[in-house]
């Protein structure tokens, strides 16, 4: 019971979810306003992925990618070595963190040796991932995040729906009502313009007190120890530019060799992200401000955080890493399109969450084992992402290592089904008693109740008794 | 020209006319049709369900139903998808690992045996019908051409649905795990059906048919479905 | 700086590039260029400018052609309080100047490179954006800028910001909204 307490509270998959994965999706297919804007959300992504492929030859793009991110992971401790060393030698300071409760304790630490009562944040999933945010605010210490969507869940004490424009499945008057909220003013304009101007107003004077800036990492480059931050709002170049102190946190699979590669992965990134060829903002770090500049921090830390990726080379599992976060796997999922990323419990979510959480939480917990089983199978997440990750082959792989009480279930009636179904015999009796079973219980050509596993086919389905059917 | 026809278990459960009308399709065109016996299941369900041992058990046993040098067709894009691109990873490194690999060279889709042979079943099917592009015969096999070629030689007047890439939401055993998530997405798939305007939506896969037409008859959504196979044989 | 050629297609391109991502350009002749710099901003109703302290706009006499137009003129690096660098004090209409030390053509990117005359957050702490780029700094691929930047095998900059188009933000209804957290607008003034 104990183990069990501690693994969920350093796992990864939020650890106040309610309900199971299955009546969570049950509950957002019930909201009709989350449907209508997830699927306009998903609509104009993949209507902006046809434009990346025609006009600007993204489909050309994904094998250099892939090949790219396969080398990179498997070169990643020599990088990550590399990467470290050209770190420190701009002046940077670089903590290697086993898992994220080391992570947040170098940087609660950091910041209350520095006396910073004011961090503002820009988007990174690391850190959403390791619970950054409650680890400072535990120690009394204020988190703004700065990215418009990531602001606008922070006020309404939600979670991010998707790892590149967290609060998609929010439309603007949704937006409107929580600002006004935190306001305290009807005050607060209606159109998007307004709301984005409200934002931008409010947020500046995070950026003049805060102390501290902490960032993600899209890519480091190891061979001269950049950071690579992408963006459109300009936020993250601000929580860079602006505090005494800037932390950035990466995943450690985030590395590339040199700018030849970065230079194709930051090209694809928005391409696959946000449909554009280029994001507004790419901010390229290398330590802090030097001597003789006159702005930008004067400390730059960057935190590596392993929190189980390193266990996953030379494993079926490796691909994985080659993620670069885009998103695109999410837009392009149906069961993501449905219900929103809210309803996984995890921060990644859609078919990379579905595979990663379990690998990094373990494969009996009771937060992400489900999650692999959310899927058809369908395979446009694999034809979505930009990297070439496998991710039906992965989730296939994922279920197998499953472990729950359904799974055990599971598990003794694919025994049964085998014995019966590797000999001809056995499978003909099968066969033949099935189709008399459909006979005699339906009616009109139709069944509408079956028992036993199933159950979950007729509680919302009718099931032809023959073929072809009847109308 | 001799090929084996794999019946699939779906059309022996459920519906057997499809892999008779595959069979009759496949004889007009001047093909012989073996039907091996003793065949049961490709192993997909185990296979996806997360049971790889389970799945071996039984694909062992069609690698010996449909041993030999012919061609092994099938009237499934899924089943055919599950041989062609799973085999070789479910029997990677086990000792029938030649075997498998063989068997996924020579087998092949129903409709894309009809397009690589160039074969015409004389089919008259004159009427305007809708294609569900099954996932696994879309994304796994490749294929969206063949079925639409089969119809038009046919004489099919093919109307388009909106949203033909989109998954119907069967998925196997994910229908039963996720049955509402499942069905929202067979619905959406229903209407988009109906909408083009078409009197029937055919498909290469039964199972997606099944979930289909099932979710419209519990929703009162008039759609008739037909397996492409059944089409082609009239 | 060693004159060499402008490609008319690189400059063509770039200007293209610069319009489908919403930021808007002028070309000019050297001798040209401080007064038609200064000219734009007054009809864009800039109240001051902050200056970099760089060689060109040393060279184009950007400061006096400013303040002929009226515009307050501040160098960078600046005195001015945090507070009032963030436009929460001061002058709400202020114009960050940049001078970029490369373009890419193909994709209207600009490479600002961080240094003691430049700092790091002129473009997005400003309301308005206006680069002064030499038109031979145009490069046709973002790959061929980060050659250029980082695979020197010298020490590289501390901070290199890749700039396409002003800040917006897609984070309300997917759909893009300008001027998020930095420049409402981006206007390059390519100097031949």
């Amino acid at each position: 019971m104990s183990t069990r307490r501690q693994r969920s509270a350093g796992g990864v998959a939020y650890p106040d979810i309610k309900g199971t994965l299955h009546e969570r999706t049950v509950q957002a297919l019930g909201d009709q306003t989350l449907r209508t804007n997830l699927e306009t959300a998903a609509s104009s992504w993949a209507a902006g992925q046809e434009v990346m492929r025609r006009d600007h030859g993204m489909d050309e793009m994904r094998a250099r990618a892939r090949e790219i991110r396969r080398r990179n992971i498997r070169d990643l401790p020599a990088l990550l070595g590399e990467m470290q060393a050209n770190v420190r030698k701009a002046g940077g300071q670089v903590v290697r963190a086993a898992d994220g409760a080391e992570a947040c304790r170098y940087i609660t630490g950091l910041a209350q040796a520095r006396g910073v009562t004011v961090v503002a944040k820009s988007k990174s999933m690391a850190t959403e991932e390791i619970r950054l945010n409650e680890a400072l605010e535990a120690s009394g210490i204020e988190v703004v995040e700065t990215d418009l969507g990531e602001w606008i869940l922070q006020l309404a004490h939600q979670r991010p729906s998707h790892i590149i424009a967290p609060a998609v499945h929010l439309n603007r008057g949704q937006v409107a009502e929580i600002f006004r909220r935190e306001a305290g003013t009807d005050d607060v304009p209606d159109d998007r313009e307004g709301l984005v101007a409200h934002a931008r107003v409010r947020l500046r004077e995070t950026f003049a007190q805060a102390g501290m800036g902490i960032s993600g990492v899209n890519i480091g480059v190891a061979s001269t120890g950049t950071v690579c931050i992408v963006e459109n709002e300009g936020n993250a170049r601000l929580v860079t530019s602006q505090p005494r102190i800037h932390v950035a946190v990466m995943g450690m699979e985030r590395v590339v060799a040199d700018w030849d590669d970065a230079a194709h992965i930051l090209q694809i990134l928005p391409m696959a992200a946000i449909s554009q060829d280029a994001a507004n903002y790419v901010n390229l770090i290398t330590g802090p401000r030097r001597e003789g500049e006159s702005d930008g921090p004067e400390e730059f830390h960057l935190v590596i955080v392993d929190g189980g990726r390193g266990a996953l080379r030379g494993t079926e599992f490796e691909e994985v890493l080659s993620c670069i976060r885009c998103g695109a796997c999410l837009y392009s999922c149906p069961m993501w399109r449905s219900v929103g990323g809210q309803a996984y419990g995890s921060p990644y979510s859609g078919p990379i969450g579905a595979i990663i959480t379990p690998l990094l939480e373990g494969p009996s917990s009771p937060a992400s084992r489900d999650l692999p089983f959310m899927s058809s199978l369908c395979g446009a997440c694999g034809d979505a992402c930009p990297v070439g990750i496998p991710l039906p082959d992965l989730l296939v792989r994922a279920r197998a290592r499953a472990s729950s009480p359904a799974t055990r279930k599971s598990a003794v009636a694919f025994r049964a089904w085998s014995l019966l179904l590797r000999r001809g015999l056995t499978y003909r009796v099968g066969v033949v008693g099935w189709r008399l079973f459909v006979r005699v219980r339906g009616t009109d050509g139709w069944v509408t109740r079956l028992p036993g596993g199933g159950a979950g086919w007729t509680r919302v389905r009718d099931m032809p008794a023959r073929w072809p059917p009847r109308r | 020209m001799r090929v084996l026809l794999m019946r699939t278990c779906l059309s022996d459960a459920v519906g057997p006319s499809v892999w008779k009308s595959t069979r009759r399709v496949l004889q007009r065109a001047g093909v012989q049709v073996r039907v091996p016996r003793g065949q049961t299941c490709c192993a997909q369900p185990a296979w996806t369900a997360g049971h790889p041992a389970r799945a071996r058990e039984v694909a062992r046993h069609a690698l010996t139903v449909f041993a030999g040098p012919d061609e092994v067709v099938v009237p499934s894009g899924s089943c055919a998808g599950m041989v062609v691109h799973g085999y070789p990873d479910l029997f990677r490194g086990e000792p029938e690992e030649e075997a498998a690999l063989d068997l996924a060279r020579r087998t092949v889709e129903f409709t894309q045996f009809l397009a690589r042979h160039d074969l015409d079943p004389g089919t008259v099917a004159a009427g305007t019908v809708t294609i569900h592009d099954s996932c696994h015969m879309l994304r796994v096999l490749d294929e969206a051409a063949a079925p639409r070629q089969a119809l038009a030689r046919a004489g099919c007047e093919v109307r388009e649905m909106e949203h033909t890439d989109r998954c119907c939401g069967f998925g196997g055993v994910f229908s039963l795990a996720f049955p509402e998530l499942s069905a929202s997405l067979g619905e959406e798939k229903a209407r988009d059906a109906v909408e083009s305007g078409a009197r029937e939506v055919v498909s290469c896969d039964l199972g997606c048919l099944m979930h289909i037409t099932g979710v419209a008859h519990r929703q009162g959504i008039p759609l008739r479905a037909r397996h492409i196979a059944e089409v082609l044989d009239r | 700086m060693a004159a060499t050629p402008v490609s008319d297609h690189l400059l063509d391109a770039l200007v293209a590039s610069l319009t489908r991502r919403t930021a808007t350009s002028q070309v000019v002749d050297d001798a040209d260029a401080g007064r038609a710099t200064a000219r734009w901003m007054a009809d864009a109703g800039v109240a001051r400018a902050v200056l970099p302290r760089d060689p060109v706009i040393a060279r184009i006499d950007l400061g006096a052609a400013l303040r002929r137009e009226g515009i307050e003129v501040i160098d960078w690096p600046t005195s001015l309080g945090r507070r009032e660098v963030l436009g929460l004090e001061g002058p709400e209409a202020v114009c960050g100047v940049t001078v970029p030390a490369l373009a890419v053509a193909e994709r209207g990117t600009l490479v600002l490179e961080a240094s003691p005359g430049h700092g790091r957050g002129l473009d997005v702490t400003s309301r308005h954006h206006v680069a002064i780029l030499p038109a031979e700094r145009i490069v046709e691929t973002l790959a061929e800028a980060l050659a250029r930047t980082f695979a020197t095998g010298g020490p590289v900059p501390s901070a290199v910001s890749l700039v396409s188009g002003p800040s917006r933000s897609s984070d309300i209804e997917k759909i893009s909204t300008l001027g998020a957290h930095g420049a409402v607008s981006e206007h390059v003034v390519i100097v031949r």
